[in-house]
């Protein structure tokens, strides 16, 4: 063999959510801090591939994605043909727990993105206590629509082609054409109504405003970085968010959008290695203590 | 700097998208009739099978459409830009921001909307 293999590692693992069981794929590569990354809605793990293939991560961090269940490699749980999917707050929160035990993993360090980042809020919330250091990409407690999702989800329009036009105009001009165009074929690979599903819990279910009293960043750290062409998520959005949390610290991204990991890697590991060194230079505490 | 908005300034950036939407084309099965208003002037855009039939100033009145994209003369310079700026770089972002209305019926131009997109960003200057 002469072809340079990459890094990363991709195995199933069956999880038990909500009383259902669902095979989950992941991928992961390096080794030290366990890093587990959420991906944007309607999309898949690998938008953490560029990640996952720096060695000024993996050399010091343990990083894993994986698709949650109706994404990606990651089926939908049984009988999933005679329901409509909905990602509620609950649902989401109970999925990325179950995954961080089912792993064995002490006080992770995680990174979520868009809907990812709403979730890290929530998470922040309810379990500073689990988690080392919680990092939102494109993170606020709520922002305006921008579009109404029906479109994403009937017969007479290609779902995959709408979801993947319309967050188009979130990726930075900046960006470039290879990085831009891998992130939109996601969009196009998703699962029918699977994005519009997702924001449920985006737009009806995790409205977080007012919800976010007593988030104790001295425990669990919190990084929010937001793209400066996001107008989904705004980095005003981002900004009134942290407002209301002592102690997030917050970095507005020069020419990237909402996808920053995935749409122009290079950019955002100018923002993201800095927020890694503070993790991997903090002192180690147990869980619950 | 932005540009007052005159149908002065509107005309010449029609002229401009005129120029540049013929002989646009997309192997893609799209017929549709697209008009893009810059200020005050309407430009009429026929598409037929993925393939620019007819482009113009709509002269005379009781034009119709399909769908719409409209704004004013100083939001298509800025979306214009070869780098545009954050909030001005596509056409979601400018209807969020009340710079751009997007009206008619709907459902050709979602069907489309990535060809749609890049057919409003003709204009854009190289980078």
């Amino acid at each position: 063999m002469t072809a340079a293999l990459e890094p990363i590692v991709g195995r199933y693992v069956t999880l038990e959510v909500a009383g259902r069981r669902c095979r989950v794929y992941f991928e992961e590569a390096g080794q030290g801090i366990p890093l587990v990354c959420l991906h944007t809605a309607g999309a898949d793990g690998r938008q953490y591939r560029h990640m996952m293939c720096d060695e000024a991560v993996t050399s010091r961090f343990r990083v894993m994605a994986f698709d949650l269940p109706w994404h990606g490699k990651s089926y939908p749980p049984e009988g999933w043909q005679d329901e409509e999917y909905r990602l509620s707050t609950d649902l989401y929160v109970e999925t990325v727990m179950t995954f961080c035990a089912a792993l064995g993993l002490e006080r992770p360090a995680l990174i979520g993105c868009s809907i990812g980042g709403r979730i890290v809020l929530e998470l922040a919330h309810r379990h500073s206590d689990r988690f080392r250091a919680l990092i939102g990409v494109e993170a606020a407690d709520y922002q305006e629509p921008w579009y109404d999702t029906s479109w994403l989800h009937r017969p007479d329009v290609h779902g995959g082609e709408v979801c993947a036009a319309l967050v188009s105009g979130l990726v930075a001009p900046q960006s470039p054409s290879l990085h831009r165009h891998e992130t939109l074929w996601q969009y196009m690979q998703g699962g029918p109504g699977v994005f519009r599903g997702d924001l449920y819990f985006y737009r009806v279910d995790g409205d977080l405003r007012g919800r976010l009293g007593g988030i104790r960043t001295d425990l669990c750290p919190l990084f929010l970085l937001t793209g400066e062409y996001d107008f989904s998520c705004s980095p005003q959005d981002t900004l009134r968010t942290a407002g209301s949390i002592p102690g997030a610290q917050v970095s507005i991204m020069r020419e990237v959008g909402h996808f920053p990991m995935s749409e122009n890697p290079g950019q955002f590991r100018q923002y993201l290695l800095p927020v890694l060194d503070q993790i991997s230079a903090a002192p180690v505490r147990t869980q619950g203590a | 700097m932005d540009t007052i908005c005159t149908d002065a300034g509107g005309a010449r950036l029609a002229r401009r998208f005129v120029e540049a939407v013929r002989g646009y084309a997309r192997p893609r099965q799209v017929d549709a009739d697209i008009c893009f208003r810059f200020g005050g002037i309407p430009v009429l855009v026929a598409v037929r099978g993925g393939q620019v039939a007819r482009a113009g100033i709509v002269e005379g009145p009781m034009c119709s459409w399909d769908f719409s994209l409209s704004a004013g003369a100083p939001a298509w310079e800025r979306f214009w830009r070869p780098f545009p700026e954050a909030g001005w770089h596509d056409v979601f972002a400018l209807a969020k921001r009340g710079e751009m209305a997007i009206e008619g019926n709907l459902q050709p131009l979602m069907a489309n909307l990535q060809y749609v997109k890049d057919m409003a960003a003709l204009g854009r200057e190289a980078a």
